[in-house]
């Protein structure tokens, strides 16, 4: 308070600085595109294309970290969120680079969802909202009036500040704008063989990745060795089904695996590679079909967030009541700790997922659909409880 | 869904039929070979596990030209060089230059017959990155593979059944004569449909579904059990009767705000107490601000 009044008073101390009082200006790393810092710890942060998800996580991923996804069984929420986090980065102008050994990249990103960019139609989810909230409020309870401008519990994960795009998953991106953003892709069976030249830990297809990764980010000068010559820019890394037979890896298919430490290998050196540089990465890995307990505790450990899908097609709870809303589940395995011992734990644990007819949302799960009334269920049928899926397995 | 799946599919799918022991699907399979020929395309079958002469028996004998069978039935490991296809040559190199031998070589439908035959001799990490090369090549419309789930950890079973479109599961009934099929399908737009159905299959190999099982059904019982009324055995009673509601609605509730009450507050009437005060210059204005009386 002291401080302005005293270069208010004596003109000159504006242009010689004089004071220990500064205008928090922001940083320059600010001035990218598609991120903004973090409320808690000041990371950058970039949206994962879907606003609850970053929400859950934190706010966002932070630049230089590594997102894993555990696929649902039949990989097409996991392959959804990648193609969100694409996207993100096709609108926001970050540079792209796709990694696949099942489908082609280029298919992946014909299939990228529309963005929404009209803000008059992007709160429309909320009028939505009020309105399926309307027909409740018309058989109004008699409520003592301490309790009648209560708000609405939300189960809609949002933050207050607007922060990523929203997608309409049922029209696809428009060819120029598609093609309008640089992007690199990596398809394994399109890879000239090369023969290896020492017998790394890492397999041929894996050290064949990690080489094309660092030659991106060493070339475009993500890691600051060449100076960006105009504006500084995010790489995207989607790297789909890592671990699965189709990138020469026998995880999937044995107890213990001749190669076990392939993809453990590969993702540390990715990680020591994304700390270095400004780039961000999401990683798919089908998890349910990886034998070793052990080995997938290892994965999860050498990323920094990450989440589980678990759809509810083909299993028993498809059919349960308590689900009826949602289309799966979504467990938080690990939520980064960047530069501190603390991490922002969520608010809560147990979170469910739906795709609505455009959109991809998070929400609060099954607790507050057993708060309302409904009938009791048979002790089978409840959910685990949801410390069980934040806990280390 | 079931018939559906045998009326064709689109270019480069793979569908596994995944049978056992106690429900073997071989002759699932030849109806849907039958069904293919039928419809004029051409069918290459890699037979491993029946003769060459075993599988054309019933098909029609003008259907059966277009049928060509690479059979390592009687030498699969290519010992004696007496099969026209080893478990080697699974390559989709050789599986292009051997579609492309015969005159018509339109985009054909590969049967594997079966696929358990493989995964024995060839590491499973292999014939993914086979199948797959198989089926992007171009070659091949559609991969039609046997596995016989029972001989292999499921872990393998797994991931080969993640690279399928379709997988197709037979299973027995104990019931009856019917056949359960569940079906699962994945549409390229991701989405996953899932079905069981009870068939049979004729003497001529058409396949005549019966019924559905439909998992709602099952699962119905047991909510009916569930939702019993629990104020039924009650000492008390729980109910009201229409007058009792009346009487209920007529009571007005302490802290309820209510139009009349709030214009009461309001206007208040006369002779009511009222409070004057005249603020002072010593009044204590904000009690939260202990330094008010600085000149800040």
């Amino acid at each position: 308070m002291a401080a302005p009044v005293r270069s208010m008073n004596n003109p000159s101390g504006i242009t010689c600085n004089t004071t220990s009082f500064q205008k928090k200006s922001r940083s320059k790393l600010v001035s990218i595109p598609g991120t903004r810092p973090s409320v808690q710890n000041g990371q950058l942060l970039v949206s994962t294309g879907v606003t609850s998800l970053d929400y859950v996580i934190g706010g966002g991923l932070a630049v230089g970290t590594l997102l894993l996804i555990e696929e649902d069984r039949y990989d097409s929420y996991s392959r959804m969120l990648l193609k969100y986090f694409l996207a993100e980065g096709v609108v926001c102008g970050h540079k792209l680079f796709v990694a696949s050994a099942q489908d082609h990249p280029d298919d992946i990103l014909q299939e990228l969802p529309a963005p929404i960019l009209d803000d008059v139609t992007s709160p429309q989810p909320v009028q939505e909202q009020a309105q399926s909230s309307d027909p409740d409020s018309a058989d109004d309870m008699k409520i003592a009036w301490r309790y009648q401008n209560l708000p609405k519990v939300q189960t809609a994960l949002a933050s207050s500040s607007r922060f990523g795009h929203y997608y309409d998953v049922s029209k696809t991106m428009s060819p120029d704008m598609r093609q309008a953003s640089k992007c690199h892709t990596f398809y394994l069976a399109e890879q000239p063989p090369v023969e290896s030249t020492a017998t790394s830990s890492m397999g041929e297809a894996y050290t064949d990745l990690l080489k094309t990764i660092q030659q991106v980010i060493h070339q475009q000068g993500f890691d600051g060795s060449a100076p960006q010559s105009k504006v500084r820019n995010v790489l995207r890394l989607g790297l789909h089904s890592l671990g699965s037979t189709l990138w020469g890896d026998d995880l999937c298919c044995r107890e213990n695996p001749i190669q076990s430490h392939g993809l453990t290998t590969f993702l540390y050196a990715l990680r020591a590679l994304l700390r270095s540089s400004l780039s961000v990465a999401m990683v798919t890995v089908p998890s349910h079909l990886i034998q070793s307990r052990v080995l997938m505790g290892r994965i999860t450990r050498l990323s920094d967030t990450a989440i589980a899908l678990e759809s509810f097609r083909g299993s028993e709870k498809e059919t349960n009541p308590l689900y009826k809303d949602y289309h799966g589940l979504l467990h938080v395995r690990q939520v980064p700790h960047l530069n501190c011992l603390v991490c922002e734990v969520p608010d809560t644990k147990d979170l469910a997922f739906k795709l609505k007819r455009k959109q991809f949302t998070i929400e609060v799960g099954h607790t507050t659909a057993m708060a309302t009334p409904s009938p009791p269920l048979p002790s089978p049928a409840l959910p685990s409880p949801p410390s069980a899926s934040l806990t280390n397995r | 869904m079931l018939l559906d799946v045998l009326q064709g599919a689109e270019a480069g799918s793979f569908i596994i039929f995944r049978d056992s022991a106690s429900c073997p699907g071989r002759r699932l399979l030849k109806s849907y070979v039958h069904a293919a020929l039928k419809r004029e395309e051409e069918v290459h079958v890699l037979e491993f596990e029946a003769s060459e002469e075993e599988l054309p028996t019933g098909l029609d004998v003008h259907c059966a030209q277009r049928l060509h069978i690479h059979g390592g039935f009687a030498d699969p490991l290519g010992w004696i060089k007496r099969s026209s296809f080893t478990v080697h040559q699974f390559t989709s190199r050789s599986i292009s230059t051997l579609i492309s031998s015969q005159p018509q070589s339109k985009s054909a439908l590969l049967v594997i017959d079966s696929l358990s035959w493989l995964v024995r001799h060839l590491d499973p990490v292999v014939i993914c990155k086979r199948l797959q090369e198989i089926r992007r090549g171009g070659a091949v419309k559609t991969i039609i593979g046997l596995l016989h789930a029972d001989l292999h950890q499921i872990s393998v079973v797994g991931s080969v059944c993640h690279l399928a479109s379709t997988v197709i599961s037979v299973e027995p009934r104990t019931n009856g004569q019917w056949v359960l099929a569940k079906t699962t399908k994945r549409t390229k737009s991701g989405k996953v449909l899932q079905e069981e159905e009870l068939f049979s299959i004729q003497e001529n190999l058409t396949v005549t579904v019966h019924s559905k099982v439909s998992h709602t059904t099952q699962t119905q019982p047991e909510t009916d059990s569930v939702e019993a009324d629990p104020a039924a055995n009650l000492t008390f009673n729980l109910h009201l009767s229409e007058m009792e509601r009346e009487a209920k609605e007529k009571v007005a509730l302490p802290f309820v705000f209510s139009q009349e009450k709030k214009s009461a507050l309001l206007n208040a009437g006369q002779g009511a107490g009222r409070i004057l005060y005249e603020p002072d210059a010593n009044d204590d204005f904000d009690q939260e601000d202990p330094d008010e009386d600085l000149d800040v």
